[in-house]
Parts: C-alpha cells; sequence; structure tokens
C-alpha cells in the first residue's frame, strides 16, 4: 500500500467575488492531480512556477481547501476522519518550507521553535523536552548554545536546518520540502541536500520534494513528476525522465538545465533553440484549445506520459 | 537542571529587547528625553500626593474664600467653591491619568481581539468584521458618548470609563487587522498550522508577539488621545461625575467669560498642565514609533 | 470606475439605514416623549388622557411602524416640536445652520490656505530651519486638544489683547445687510476659525511634506529639471498637481472631526451654531434636537467619507477599499 495517495485532487482559487458580482472567475491551480508516494523513497515534484506544486504540498497538509478529489493516507481519507484523529494523522506528515526567513517567528528562540510541536503532541517536562531538543539540534549540525538563540542571529543555511530540525521533532513518516533550498545561497544549497538526503536514510522517511530545479532533483530523488498548468504531464524514475524524456514539456525543462561543460555549451543552446521551435510547433498536439494536455499513457512500469 | 539555569542566563542575552531600544530612542532625542523627565516629574507628584495631601482637605468646600488669587498659603488660589487649586490639580491630573490609562487599556483589549480575528481568520470572518468597522468609523463617536453620559442612570466613574472606551476602539481594530493579515500569509504561521498547533495558541502566542511593537506604539499615542477626550468632554460637563475632579473639571469654569478674563488661575495652571501632558506624551510615542520601525527594519 | 461610484453609493443606503436605527432606539430610550413634552407643566392632565393621546399618535405601536413613521417625517424634514423653544426642530436647525456653515467653510479655507503653503515649504527645503520649525508645529498641532487651545486663544487674543470679540456671531446693534455687518461677522469668526484651523492643518502639512520628498526623487520630475524647467515650475506643475486631489479627499475624512471640534469651539466662544445648540439642548433634555443633531451630523459624515472614497479612487486607482 502506498503511503500517501492523491485521487483527481483538485484545488481552484475563485476571484472573491464582490458585493454586486457574487460569482468570480473561477481560477483552477491543481486540476486532477493523481499521484502516490511509497514507503521510503523521494519523490520529486517539478515544475514552473505557477504550476501549482507548492499549492499540491498545501493542499496535502490542510492549508489549502480542496475542491474535489481524495487525499488518502496510510489508506485512510484525511478529509473523512474526525478531528482529533486527524490530527493524529498529521503528525505523521510535517513540512519543510521554502522561505527559511518567514518560516521561524523571530520572537522565539530556537528551543521554543523546535518544542513547539513536542507541546502539542507529547507531555514532556523541562528537563526532558530540552533534553530532545538538543539532540535535534545537534542532529542537525547546530551548536548546543544555539538553542537560546534567536532566528536573526542564523544563516539562511542554519535557518533551514532548524526548520528540518522541527519538522523532524515528532518522527514523521512523511516529510514534505516544499522547494527547501531555493531560497539558500548555492554554496550551500549541496549542503543542506545532502543533509536532507541523510536524514532520510537514517529515518527512514518517505519525502515528497517539491523543486523548480531539475539539477536538485535528480540529485536526490527516487522518482519524479513533472507538472505543467496544474496537471501532471509526465511521471517515471530518475532515469525515465533523463533518458528518455518523452513529453515535450519535459524536454523543454531538460534543456534548459544550465551546461556546466563549456565545449558542450554551443550544443546545448541549438538543441535548446531546436526545442523551442518544436514547442511552439507541436504544442498543439500535446495541449487542447484551453492549454490542457491529454491523458496519461503508460510507456513502462514506471513510466508515465501525457501524449 | 544546569542546563535550565543556563537558560535563565541566555534569555536576556543576543537579543535587545524593545525596552532597551525605546529607552536608546528617547535617549538620543533631546526632546523625547525631556519629555520623559517632565512626564516622569508629573506623574510622581500627582500619584504621591496623597503622601502629603489629604484628598479631603483639598476637596472640603470653604465658602469664605472663594476664587481667593495665589497666595503663600494657596500657591495657585482657591476654586468656585473655596478649594485650593493647587491640591485639585494633582488631584485631577491623577485622575485623568489614571481614567486615560484605564480606557486605553480597554479599548486596546476590544481592538485586539476583534483586530486579530479578523486578521487571523481572513475571508469571511474579515469581511464581515470590516464592514461592521466601517460602520462603527463614521459614527459621529462624541456626540454619541454625550447622549449616553447624560442617559445613563445613577452615572459613575465606571460607566464613563466603559462608555469610552466602546466607542474607542474601532481605529486600533483595523489596524491590527491590516498588520494581521499580511502578518498571516507568512510562513511561520503555517508552520505552526502544521506543526498541530491550535489557532488560538497561534493568535495568542504566535502573531501577537509580532504585532507587539506596534500595539505599543499605538497603545501610547492613543493614550494622549483618551486623556484629551477625557477632559475635553468634563469640560462640557459630561465627563466625571461631580466629586471627582479631573483636569477638565476646573477649565471647565472657564466657560463663564469672568473667569477666563479675571480669574485666570481656576484654569490656565489646568489647560496648560494638560498641553504639558499631551505633548510630553506625544514626543514619547513618537519616540517609541522609531524604534519600532528600527526594529522592523532589523 | 463607473463601478466603483455606483457600488460606493449603494454601500450607504445600509450604513444610513443602521445608523438610522441605531439612533432611533436611542432616541426611544431618552426620557419623555412628544406628548408626555408637549404637557409639561400642566398638570390638570390625568394619565389616563396622556394614555388616550399616546394611543392617538401611535406611541404605542409596534417599533417598526414607529420607525417607519419616524424615518418618513425624518426625510420630509420633520423632526417634531422642541419642547424648550416650542418650535419646530427644523425650524430651528434652520435658524443656526447658516452660523455652522460660516464657520465650516471659513474654518476650511483657512486650513488649506495655511497648510498647503507650510507643507510645500517644509518638503522643499527639508532639514532647513523653516522645515524644522514646521515639523515642531505640526507636532504640537497634532497633540493639543482643541479646547485647550481654543481656549488659550481667548484668553490672550479676547481678552488680554482685546483685538477680537470674545463671543457671539455679530454684533446685534448693526443693521443687517450693510458692510459693517458682514465686517463685523467676519471679526466675530477670526479667533473660532483660527482655533480650529491651526489645530486642523496636522494631516494635510504632514501628507504634503512626505508627497514632496518622495516626488522630489521621483524619474519624471529629474527629467523635468533636466530639460530646464524651471524649480518653481516643477513643484507647482508637477508636485502639487499630483497631491491636490488627495488632499482635497481627506476633507471628507475631515468632517468627524470638524464636527467634534466645532462643538468645543461654538461653546468656548458662545458661537450659535449646531455644535452649540446641541450642548445647549443636552443639557436641558430637549431630546428631539438632540435626535435630530445627531442624526444629522452621522449622515454628514457618511456622505463626507463617501464623496472623499470616490475623488481619492480617481487620484490613484490603486487606493481600493474593503
Amino acid at each position: 500500500m502506498p503511503l500517501l495517495q492523491l485521487r483527481d485532487v483538485s484545488v481552484h482559487y475563485s476571484k472573491t467575488g464582490s458585493f454586486l458580482k457574487r460569482r468570480g472567475a473561477v481560477i483552477p491551480v491543481i486540476d486532477q492531480l493523481s499521484l502516490e508516494l511509497r514507503q521510503g523513497e523521494i519523490y520529486g515534484l517539478v515544475g514552473e512556477s505557477g504550476c501549482g506544486k507548492s499549492t499540491a504540498a498545501r493542499a496535502i497538509i490542510g492549508l489549502n481547501q480542496l475542491n474535489a478529489g481524495q487525499i488518502l493516507f496510510q489508506g485512510c481519507d484525511l478529509s473523512q476522519l474526525s478531528r482529533k484523529a486527524r490530527k493524529q494523522q498529521m503528525k505523521e506528515i510535517q513540512m519543510i518550507f521554502q522561505d527559511p526567513y518567514s518560516s521561524l517567528n523571530p520572537r522565539k528562540n530556537v528551543w521554543n521553535i523546535i518544542a513547539e510541536p513536542l507541546r502539542n503532541f507529547e507531555r514532556l517536562s523541562k528537563a526532558d523536552e530540552l533534553a530532545k531538543v538538543l539532540e535535534l539540534v545537534q542532529r542537525v549540525g547546530l551548536n548546543e548554545e544555539s538553542v537560546y538563540q534567536y532566528p536573526h542571529q542564523f544563516s539562511g543555511g542554519q535557518r533551514q536546518r532548524i526548520g528540518i530540525a522541527r519538522a523532524m521533532a515528532l518522527q514523521p513518516q512523511l516529510v514534505i520540502a516544499d522547494e527547501p533550498v531555493s531560497a539558500l545561497d548555492v554554496s550551500v544549497q549541496a549542503q543542506v541536500l545532502n543533509f536532507m538526503k541523510e536524514i532520510q536514510e537514517e529515518f527512514g522517511l518517505t519525502m515528497l520534494f517539491i523543486s523548480h530545479d531539475l539539477g536538485v532533483v535528480q540529485h536526490i530523488c527516487d522518482r519524479i513528476g513533472i507538472m505543467y498548468k496544474g496537471r501532471l504531464v509526465e511521471e517515471g524514475t530518475v532515469e525515465d525522465i533523463f533518458e528518455r524524456p518523452k513529453h515535450l514539456y519535459t524536454k523543454r525543462l531538460l534543456v534548459a538545465m544550465p551546461e556546466m561543460d563549456p565545449e558542450k555549451r554551443q550544443e546545448k543552446m541549438k538543441q535548446r533553440l531546436q526545442i523551442n521551435k518544436e514547442f511552439d510547433e507541436l504544442a498543439d498536439t500535446f495541449f487542447d484549445s484551453e492549454g490542457r494536455s491529454a491523458d496519461l499513457q503508460q510507456i513502462s512500469d514506471t513510466h508515465w506520459a501525457r501524449l | 537542571m544546569e542546563r535550565l539555569n543556563e537558560v535563565e542566563q541566555h534569555k536576556n542575552s543576543g537579543h535587545s529587547s524593545f525596552l532597551s531600544k525605546i529607552v536608546a530612542e528617547v535617549r538620543q532625542d533631546r526632546m523625547a528625553c525631556m519629555s520623559a523627565i517632565i512626564l516622569i516629574t508629573i506623574i510622581a507628584i500627582a500619584y504621591l500626593s496623597p503622601l502629603f495631601l489629604s484628598i479631603e482637605r483639598v476637596n472640603r468646600i470653604e465658602l469664605s474664600r472663594i476664587y481667593w488669587p495665589p497666595s503663600f498659603t494657596h500657591w495657585l488660589g482657591t476654586d468656585d467653591g473655596g478649594r485650593d487649586v493647587f491640591g485639585q490639580l494633582l488631584l485631577g491630573a491623577r485622575n485623568s491619568l489614571t481614567i486615560g490609562i484605564c480606557v486605553t487599556l480597554l479599548s486596546s483589549l476590544y481592538g485586539l481581539t476583534i483586530g486579530l480575528i479578523a486578521g487571523y481568520y481572513g475571508g469571511w470572518a474579515d469581511q464581515i468584521i470590516s464592514r461592521i468597522l466601517d460602520f462603527l468609523m463614521i459614527l459621529p463617536s462624541l456626540m454619541i458618548i454625550i447622549v449616553f453620559v447624560v442617559l445613563v442612570p445613577n452615572y459613575t466613574v465606571y460607566h464613563f470609563i466603559f462608555i469610552m472606551s466602546i466607542f474607542a476602539w474601532f481605529g486600533k481594530a483595523r489596524l491590527i487587522r491590516s498588520r494581521g493579515l499580511a502578518e498571516r500569509e507568512l510562513d511561520y504561521i503555517s508552520a505552526s498550522k502544521t506543526l498541530g498547533t491550535p489557532n488560538w495558541k497561534i493568535i495568542l502566542f504566535e502573531m501577537l508577539p509580532n504585532l507587539s511593537s506596534l500595539i505599543i506604539v499605538n497603545m501610547t499615542l492613543t493614550l494622549a488621545g483618551n486623556i484629551g477626550l477625557e477632559t475635553g468632554l468634563t469640560f462640557l460637563g459630561f465627563g466625571l461625575p461631580s466629586g471627582t475632579p479631573s483636569l477638565g473639571t476646573l477649565i471647565a469654569l472657564a466657560k463663564n467669560p469672568d473667569i477666563v478674563q479675571n480669574k485666570w488661575w481656576v484654569w490656565l495652571p489646568a489647560a496648560l498642565l494638560i498641553l504639558v501632558i499631551m505633548l510630553c506624551i506625544n514626543y514619547i510615542g513618537q519616540a517609541v514609533k522609531r524604534a519600532a520601525d528600527a526594529r522592523q527594519r532589523a | 470606475m463607473l463601478t466603483f461610484i455606483l457600488k460606493r453609493t449603494l454601500l450607504m443606503i445600509p450604513q444610513l439605514l443602521l445608523l438610522s436605527i441605531l439612533i432611533f432606539f436611542l432616541a426611544k430610550q431618552m426620557p419623555g416623549d412628544a406628548v408626555s413634552g408637549a404637557f409639561m407643566g400642566k398638570p390638570n392632565v390625568s394619565a389616563e388622557q396622556m394614555e388616550k393621546i399616546r394611543e392617538q399618535h401611535g406611541l404605542n405601536d409596534p417599533w417598526i411602524v414607529q420607525y417607519g413613521r419616524w424615518i418618513r417625517d425624518a426625510l420630509h424634514g420633520d423632526f417634531g416640536q422642541s419642547f424648550v423653544h416650542k418650535q419646530p426642530v427644523t425650524q430651528l436647525l434652520a435658524g443656526r445652520i447658516e452660523n455652522t456653515i460660516w464657520l465650516s467653510v471659513s474654518t476650511l479655507v483657512v486650513t488649506y490656505s495655511i497648510a498647503i503653503p507650510l507643507g510645500m515649504i517644509a518638503g522643499r527645503w527639508t532639514r532647513s530651519w523653516a522645515d524644522q520649525f514646521i515639523v515642531t508645529y505640526n507636532y504640537i498641532s497634532f497633540a493639543t486638544p482643541v479646547f485647550v487651545f481654543a481656549l488659550l486663544m481667548l484668553y490672550v487674543f479676547g481678552f488680554v489683547l482685546n483685538w477680537f470679540p470674545s463671543g457671539g456671531s455679530v454684533d446685534i446693534r448693526i443693521a443687517e445687510e450693510t458692510p459693517e455687518y458682514v465686517l463685523d461677522k467676519l471679526k466675530h469668526l477670526v479667533l473660532p476659525v483660527l482655533s480650529g484651523s491651526l489645530l486642523l492643518t496636522y494631516s494635510t502639512v504632514q501628507y504634503l511634506r512626505n508627497e514632496m520628498i518622495d516626488t522630489k526623487m521621483k524619474d519624471f520630475v529629474k527629467t523635468a529639471r533636466a530639460k530646464g524647467v524651471p524649480e518653481n515650475a516643477v513643484y507647482r506643475n508637477h508636485i502639487l498637481r499630483h497631491s491636490i486631489l488627495p488632499i482635497a479627499a481627506f476633507l471628507g475624512y475631515e468632517i468627524t472631526g470638524l464636527i467634534a471640534g466645532s462643538v468645543f469651539i461654538e461653546t468656548i466662544f458662545s458661537y450659535p451654531g449646531l455644535g452649540r445648540l446641541f450642548i445647549d439642548s443636552i443639557m436641558t433634555r430637549d431630546f428631539t434636537v438632540v435626535t435630530a443633531l445627531v442624526l444629522i451630523s452621522g449622515a454628514a459624515v457618511i456622505v463626507g467619507t463617501m464623496l472623499s472614497d470616490i475623488i481619492l479612487r480617481i487620484a490613484d486607482p490603486r487606493i481600493r477599499f474593503g
């Protein structure tokens, strides 16, 4: 049984109707999204900004309301649960936020930040709580002193580590990482990524990793889903996506990755122009008149695409 | 246990408190510094006056010495009841300050509650509260307060404080609401939700502390406004019940042209004292505001 | 834009309705109704007769019927009888409203003719001695309660220096419709108007100063300057024109303050306007007059706020309400 299942999940924002015009335009953000996360894997959800990947994350964790579809966690529908049971289930799902600056309350020190989930679910004595916080702080590579410091005294990378420690405090089964490194300096990105991979392996976590950067995803994920305009256009293992991309949009994303080798740059540039041309020409065959893509087709055991 | 002690030591280090920032800001500004000294002196004298002044004697009516001009025995002369104006001034300042503070605290309580609810929940709750606030803000509140004061039977100081505070929170609620709406979009609020923290805890322990400097600035500035309104209403005759002197009570005597012209010692000191208190509070308020802005930037 | 104006105007209807209902209930709480008022001081009317008359006047009807009747009369300009003055409230108000209009219009004119130059000077020569003086003045005018300031004005200029009359709206010995009459009327206005307007300048000065400092650095102003447009023209044509509409819009928001201020100022200078009438009526418990005045003031604020919202929206479409 997959740990997390999304079945035809749709979220749309309706423009707030005004006092004369009650019903505003409905803007779909996620359009019938279905995916599965298996125990212990890292699933990368990739797409350009505005494609709905963050909304998907927020929907799973309950920050956005669903307009249609179901989310099943360990086989049970979260929306069907009672408030109390739901809270217990949500304990197993935690989130790492994109912006390490706004995701930590500037008025709280690290101790209070990391202890917040503990206080909600576990009744610990002050000493036990501190011991647990210290353990977490050390695990994410910060020194003991930092427990008494405030977020503004840390760098972006360190703040993100604090965020990770907070998410790990309850030892969840599923962690949703919403572009966890995109706000960091490139030099720190790799550090934090490696560290997240380490933690994932150590705790046997399942992770939904959201990013707009294929390079990052390639580095860390087992399977990848490509999102475009609120729909999943292609899904497969890292090899499937990088070696045998089927969907036009996936190809376009791949050629847009910067090339490190200067000698290959010219070639890459040509490739990019060609794919862009192809995209303009063939867009009609991949998308219908409203810009929606066709249905998913199975290509291999692991590989699906909309063609 | 050792670690717990360490905590106490660390609590204050590395994080300069808002209070210390205010003190630094006030020290830098000569006017604010002077204002603080003057205000503290006034407050100290007014609140310590019962130590060297008997309220009973100050309030005793002595018809044999009505409207005496200033002398050595009565520094600022006597009023329409033969009471010592200086004593009345101290007593009035104390009452005016106390009432101003009470009204400010009460109205902040209402404003915070409503503003935080609208700001945190947004959406429908915010829509409804905002529409109600829009309406309340356009009421001619001075007139309605006066009508209320007249209509309330067995009118006391507590009624007065209550009526005033009911009309003093609309602006505050709006301010808190708009800042709250901005704050709720930040990820630390979302994070708290995903960590299973109940809404009321998020409002009180996550959102509120981040609005604290805004609230303190607003409270200082509205304190001045509330003292002004209280003395003004008392001046018109619809403020404190007789028997509770306020700075406005002394000035109210100046509704008679003869007193304005010929018995300046009755009302002029009170008028000037109000002016000084208002200016001081406002200067300090501006310094507090700068401290808050500086903190916002940091 | 048109839909906004329409929407904003329509919003007034529930506001006015709510205001009138609120005031109606407030009025119901006030001791004495039209009947007991009319028979005040006539002890030979028995309680039974009173009850009969009450029935005739519909005072025992359900509130919604009474409210309907009340609001219909008010819309026709009938606010009932004043107990104290023994004349229709409308007539009483008509006699006073002229003075209040004189007072408020001249207060606004004086306010803007002080505030606009001050704001421009302060914004143009920031940190000069003139700017520092204006900023200090602004601090003080913001902090000073109107009744304290008005009293000090009255004492200094009315009594000590004796430059201006200390009360009233005109010397009754002067014949109407002569140049002296108008002159005397203006002379009586000087102190009340100055007391109000010197304190009302605050927001305009503040706004204009900030706006000037902001705009000075904008590219279009730099361009104008680079093209050789004289400095004065830059300020007049580019900056002032930008700010004039928002300043006009603040007027509507000031109405609440203006009404509150007029209550104090008219009391202190014994100026026979609506504010003074309000205080007198409430002192004598003349509640029909009080009710009418609160209703009129509330309606004035509602209309003023609406106009301001619309003007501001025209001046700057980015500003949104609600």
